[in-house]
């Protein structure tokens, strides 16, 4: 008994210790919490084309089909460093979906910012008013989601993605 | 090239230290010799520290750390704190007051040299730990690779004087527990005679002065400059600072009434292994950024990595060596039901016990991040509702404890402190009747003013007046609780007791506080050396001739584009007036006042407590 409590404070000392080390290893940035809806249901969601109001883009468009949601914007900065590696996306994985939020833009500059740099996206929705972000938890931008054929996300990175996001956490999940 | 020096004697002092550790197994020496490496290796420590500063206060940007956090528009003070105000030189701080600890050890006379020498070595291998640390992760001394003129700044945040001297002052109490630590670990391997204890005492009360005053300035700077009103938040580096407090009170206590009994012993080892431990958890879960706050810069994981397996190796370490080398089981001890030694012992109960319920909330949300992927985050009412009502029944107990006996049931005077109880328990009765009553107010009111009644009592039946230092240190343990006692009524006060009026004000407005008129006077912007200022001008009480003037506002740093808020406060004995200037709009600016009764005597009990810290030290 005597010898149970003076080994309590090993053991105490190892469960914390197994838990931080976890945690430093697991490259958690205090920063950047973990989203909610991880391994949860798509929002739902409905907005109109950046290019043609009359299409329109609900959640039930993207069920069965690997879809990679991007919010970007015109005068994000971040956005335009993440932007060419999802041409390389594309090419990669042709029947993945990409899906691009325009968030908090006008129609005109977001125009002008796809056809400067691009457009590698398959379907531009409008977010002018910020609330589809609202829903999918939008912390600031760039951020990318990945839902997979059920309609769960199942990743989610905040900030520009880079090459060795791609590599190592994106595509495992493709 | 004061980077070179710094970096040198910092590897000359590790490599000392090294040593020293084989002089117990391989080379052996003198005493003299002995004394004089480990004087040497403080020395130098030091000597790197202060190369460190020096490059601070000359700017010396081709050092990278000094590029990275100084500025030499900078006033000279926040040159000097900026040599702490970052990861790396404050991890050097904690090394050079781990220096300066195993130095003045090495002048203790009085106790057996074979037991001074392998607590000594114990610091030298801690030394060895944390210079290691320093060298290989982070590093104060490395060259800026490109040529620059100027620094990136200091957080304007730290850019205060009561926080500059926080730090030093925090770590002499965290790092002060190493020598407790090491005299303990010493202590179990040489099982000599009771000597150490007495040595343990005096180090652990200077430790714990030291955290003391360290958590208090810490609280009173986030009081004046955080702007929220509040002196603390259960932020989780108020909590780690606040865990060896408590585990270094229940040591202090311990080692006040130790006499020889061995189960005493054993949980004065285990107290003093605690401490240093969680002082040594502390630093890891700050220096490591997995806890999000002012106090992390920038994070990195090999860094945390490191720093985690020096917990583990001294905590491991520690309590191993308590495992296998525990001390021998004698007399039990002499437990009654009431009198000092049962008081003190739940009094211990209960420190651990909330000790480890700040523990437990502490790292509940690594916890739950780790096996969920959530965040969640606890905070204030957690710590209220847990932490509060475990130490009310300590504080109970406390104000009687030192007027009971050692050997007997017998309380003293018992019939005066009865009657004291109940007259003071109808008159704060009475006060929070035509007071909002409030069960909290009533409660910590209650317990304030009869710890400070039965010590006050205790002094004046039990002693005669006399005004010497003798006297001073005789009824040393009742001023200490009375100096708890006025800190309880000031903590009570300020939060139950807290009122707050919102404004929406333009300039030239009057408008009511308190009974009292306040002249929103006028915005003015001046420009400091380092920051641009916005204030508010408030007059408070125009209606008098001597109108107080106070100032809120707003400082904006361009070097490193934060702005930091001022609080404006006007400081009575009763009550502190805090004034919040927020933003505008329409040419309305809104204006935040709190009304805070005897937030003084919250600093006033801390200052006394210190008091009775330095006087303790003092006596044998």
């Amino acid at each position: 008994m005597n010898r149970i409590i003076i080994l309590t404070p090993l053991i105490i000392l190892l469960i914390i210790c197994i838990f931080s080390l976890t945690y430093l290893l697991s490259g958690k940035d205090p920063n950047k919490p973990p989203s909610a809806l991880l391994n949860k249901n798509v929002p739902s969601f409905e907005s109109t084309s950046l290019y043609d109001k009359k299409e329109i883009i609900r959640t039930t468009d993207i069920i069965n089909r690997k879809t990679l949601i991007n919010f970007f914007a015109s005068w994000c900065s971040p956005c335009k460093i993440e932007h060419p590696l999802f041409f390389e996306i594309g090419k990669k994985y042709p029947e993945l979906y990409l899906l691009g939020f325009n968030h908090k833009d006008t129609n005109s500059d977001a125009k002008k910012y796809l056809e400067d740099d691009g457009n590698p996206y398959d379907f531009v929705g409008v977010d002018s008013d910020g609330l589809i972000a609202l829903e999918f938890g939008v912390f600031g931008l760039p951020e990318t989601y990945l839902i997979n054929e059920e309609g769960k996300i199942i990743y989610k990175f905040m900030g520009p993605i880079t090459i060795d996001i791609l590599k190592n956490e994106i595509e495992p999940l493709l | 090239m004061s980077s070179l020096v710094g970096f040198l004697s910092l590897v000359f002092a590790i490599g000392i230290n090294f040593y020293l550790f084989l002089s117990r197994y391989i080379f052996k020496f003198q005493k003299q010799k002995f004394n004089l490496f480990i004087r040497s290796a403080s020395l130098l420590t030091l000597l790197s520290f202060f190369s460190l500063m020096y490059a601070y206060v000359v700017s010396d940007f081709s050092n990278y750390n000094v590029f990275q956090n100084s500025h030499s528009n900078k006033p000279l003070i926040y040159k000097i704190s900026g040599t702490w105000g970052n990861h790396e030189g404050s991890m050097l701080l904690w090394l050079s007051i781990l220096s300066i600890f195993s130095f003045f050890f090495s002048f203790t006379k009085n106790i057996d040299e074979s037991f001074q020498r392998l607590t000594l070595i114990i610091q030298s291998l801690l030394h060895i730990l944390f210079g290691l640390f320093i060298v290989f992760t982070s590093n104060p001394f490395l060259v800026n690779s490109i040529l620059v003129n100027e620094g990136l700044g200091l957080n304007p945040i730290l850019q205060d004087p009561g926080l500059a001297v926080h730090p030093p002052i925090l770590y002499g109490g965290y790092v002060g527990y190493s020598i407790v630590f090491s005299i303990a670990i010493a202590g179990l391997f040489q099982n000599t005679d009771d000597e150490w204890l007495y040595v343990a005492k005096k180090w652990s009360l200077i430790s714990w002065t030291f955290l003391t005053g360290g958590i208090a300035l810490g609280s009173y700077w986030a009081y004046y400059e955080l702007g929220w009103g509040g002196w603390w938040f259960w932020d989780p580096v108020e909590n780690i600072s606040l865990m060896p407090w408590i585990a270094g009170l229940a040591l202090v206590h311990s080692l006040m009434m130790v006499r020889g009994e061995q189960a005493i012993k054993k949980w004065i080892v285990f107290l003093s292994i605690l401490c240093f431990s969680l002082s040594v958890f502390g630093t890891f879960l700050v220096r490591s950024g997995i806890l999000t706050s002012v106090h992390s810069f920038a994070a990195d994981a090999s860094r945390g990595i490191f720093i985690l397996l020096i917990f583990f190796i001294v905590t491991g370490f520690g309590f191993l060596v308590f495992l296998l080398k525990e001390p021998k089981k004698s007399n039990a001890l002499n437990l009654l039901f009431i009198n000092k030694v049962s008081a003190l012992v739940i009094n211990n109960i209960l420190m651990i016990i909330a000790t480890l319920t700040i523990l437990l909330g502490t790292i509940y949300p690594i916890i739950i991040e780790v096996l969920y992927n959530k965040r969640i985050s606890v905070g204030g009412p957690y710590f209220n509702s847990t932490v509060i009502p475990i130490m009310i029944p300590g504080f109970l107990l406390m104000s009687i404890a030192p007027i009971l006996s050692w050997q007997t049931n017998k309380m003293n005077n018992s019939k005066k402190y009865v009657l004291a109880f109940i007259i003071l328990s109808v008159l704060v009765l009475i006060q929070s009747y035509f007071l909002d009553f409030n069960t909290w107010g009533f409660v910590g009111l209650l317990l304030g003013f009869w710890i400070i009644l039965a010590s006050m009592i205790a002094i004046f039946s039990s002693y005669k007046i006399k005004i010497n230092i003798k006297f001073f240190k005789i009824i040393n343990p009742h001023v200490a609780h009375i100096g708890v006692g006025i800190a309880i009524v000031g903590i009570t006060c300020s939060s139950v007791f807290q009122n707050e009026l919102d404004f929406n004000l333009s300039e030239g407005d009057k408008f009511n506080v308190n009974g009292k008129t306040v002249l929103f006077e006028k915005i003015e912007t001046t420009n400091q050396i380092n920051f641009q200022s916005l204030r508010g001008r408030f007059l408070f009480d125009i209606e008098k001739n001597q109108s107080k003037e106070i100032e809120a506002g707003k400082n904006y740093y361009p070097v490193s584009k934060m702005i930091t808020s001022e609080a404006g406060i006007l400081h009575q004995w009763n009550k502190d007036i805090y004034f919040i200037l927020g933003d505008q709009k329409n040419n309305e600016w809104f204006v935040k006042v709190l009304i805070n009764p005897f937030v003084s005597f919250i600093w006033l009990g801390v200052i006394i407590m210190i008091y009775s810290g330095l006087i303790a030290v003092t006596r044998r």
